[in-house]
């Protein structure tokens, strides 16, 4: 069973859900996916672990589309990166609908 | 503020001090014909007559009219010229900074021959001592000052950065490896954005047996001082490099994907600094094709035939400044033989893609830095190409929001991240460091 899946919310949303443990082949895998996506991007964790998700979160946060991160009680704090050209703006939510509706005003 | 402050002394004393022959023969021979203005992106792309690279340097000709030549003096001191006020500063800093690359293509078409870009380089220096110098780019000079990195590359950040991606990448990367032949120094875009960079430039190097380490100390090569203007700054930043290459005893150290920083390293540090005797500094591109015609890698031929076609670009301080323009044309000949197209213009004279120069760092320049690279884009467009490919991270960066803003699907992709896939059972590693 793959570690991620990425399916389509509404135009311009992609959803990417977590539902295991990352292989190396996989981290590589998500890697290009943000290099290439252009749109914004919802995080559904509710089947990760946290403190997995904590390590890759934390590399990939510079990478990062506009996301809206939800389902797992993360660090505030790994997602604290200067903002600045580079960066866009991602952000933890409670509950699938407040990520949504935030990422939808992006 | 039109009036003369200690800005303005500041910045006519930087102009007054920069000043000397080689300076006043380009300014002199200067006829103001203006076909400088066809080869400047920005110009071309808003039809704004103040993008204008004659324009641009028209801060210097003044201060250097109204110092060191009779008619000057004699007109400013009688009120006919106007003196250089503080709204002057302001108005060429944002032409300075936020409408130029500083890409230096206005030279190739001057027919005076006259070296636009480094005149403006020194508009920029005069600027940066009053001052000037636009907010953005300022919060990242004073970031590499305080953290010594523009983007948050701290020892730590720099650290775990490295043990993911040689871990998730699984791939050897040395690190602080004294006695290793080539300090490889990555710019902190691609230590931050594209962390694949540094796995794909391992990959290769691993492959091909080089004696190869990373620095700590020296771990990342960007240089705002330089976009700045500042010559302190500069010197400051490529001493951070220069220092580790003598610690770790290095015979060369080798720029990866990032333009601006191999001409600071290259070919300003020699004017600014004590450079290392013997040691070499050179840029990826050049040790890829190195490596495949020496033998000590193979790539896949048509490896990338399957992209939908693939173009390059040629960044304004690798090819056109570095003179490393056929080196990636003989690796995408490999790569991609049936399907590599060039666009129009290419090598020395193709235009900059409208990110350099610090121009991606500064919100206010969105407007012009989109523009310029509409035109960019068009050229992609005209390949009918699927993939643009190039060898700056800088570049690489401006090109991924670029055909975001325009809704474009063209693939953005490095030359090493193309090289790296296209490994095909290169000799044994065999290295010399053990």
């Amino acid at each position: 069973m793959p570690s991620f899946n990425i399916t389509p919310v509404e135009k311009g949303i992609m959803r990417c859900r977590h539902t295991g443990a990352f292989s190396h082949e996989e981290v590589q895998a998500l890697a290009s996916f943000l290099n290439e996506y252009r749109g914004r991007l919802l995080i559904d964790l509710r089947d990760a672990a946290v403190d997995e998700c904590e390590r890759h979160i934390r590399n990939f946060r510079p990478m990062m589309p506009t996301a809206a991160i939800y389902g797992a009680a993360l660090d505030p704090a790994i997602l604290d990166i200067p903002e600045m050209w580079y960066a866009h703006d991602v952000r933890l939510f409670e509950t699938e609908r407040e990520a949504l509706a935030w990422l939808r005003e992006q | 503020m039109s009036q003369t402050t200690t800005r303005t002394t500041e910045a006519m004393n930087t102009f007054v001090e920069e000043t000397g022959g080689w300076i006043a023969s380009q300014l002199e021979a200067c006829t103001r014909c203006g076909i400088c203005a066809s080869a400047c992106h920005f110009y071309q792309a808003t039809g704004n007559p103040d993008f204008a690279p004659v324009w641009k340097v028209e801060l210097l000709r003044r201060a250097y009219e109204q110092r060191f030549t009779v008619a000057g003096r004699l007109l400013t001191a009688m009120g006919i010229r106007k003196r250089i006020t503080d709204d002057d500063l302001l108005a060429w800093s944002k032409v300075v900074y936020e409408a130029c690359t500083v890409c230096n293509k206005c030279a190739m078409v001057c027919p005076m021959g006259i070296q636009l870009g480094p005149l403006i380089h020194d508009v920029r220096a005069g600027l940066a001592a009053a001052g000037m110098v636009p907010e953005d780019l300022m919060a990242a000079v004073n970031k590499q000052l305080e953290e010594g990195s523009p983007l948050g590359v701290t020892d730590d950040v720099f650290a775990e950065r490295i043990d993911w991606v040689g871990d998730e990448w699984d791939v050897d990367i040395p690190l602080d490896r004294e006695g290793a032949e080539t300090l490889v120094v990555f710019s902190s875009i691609e230590i931050m954005k594209f962390p694949e960079n540094i796995a794909d430039i391992a990959k290769i190097l691993n492959a091909a047996g080089e004696s190869w380490t990373l620095s700590t100390e020296g771990r990342e090569v960007v240089n705002f001082g330089f976009y700045e203007g500042s010559a302190e700054h500069t010197a400051l930043f490529v001493n951070r490099v220069l220092d580790a290459a003598k610690a770790l005893g290095v015979k060369r150290v080798m720029v990866t994907e990032c333009g601006h920083a191999y001409d600071a390293l290259r070919w300003t540090a020699p004017n600014l600094v004590d450079m290392p005797k013997d040691l070499e500094i050179t840029h990826i591109v050049a040790v890829l094709d190195e490596l495949v015609k020496a033998g000590r890698i193979a790539l896949k031929t048509g490896a990338a035939d399957g992209d939908g076609g693939v173009t390059f670009h040629d960044a304004c301080k690798i090819q056109r400044r570095g003179g490393h323009i056929e080196e990636p044309r003989r690796l995408l000949k490999i790569l991609a033989p049936e399907s590599f197209r060039e666009m129009t213009p290419n090598r020395e004279a193709a235009i900059c893609c409208g990110g350099g120069g610090g121009v991606i760092a500064i919100k206010a320049a969105d407007p012009q830095r989109y523009a310029a690279f509409g035109l960019k884009l068009d050229q992609i467009r005209e390949t009918e190409a699927g993939t643009v490919v190039m060898a700056c991270s800088n570049c690489r960066l401006q090109f991924l929001d670029g055909v975001q803003h325009f809704g474009s699907d063209v693939k953005v992709r490095g030359l090493s991240e193309m090289v790296a896939a296209a490994l095909d059972g290169a000799p044994p590693a065999d290295d010399p460091t053990g």
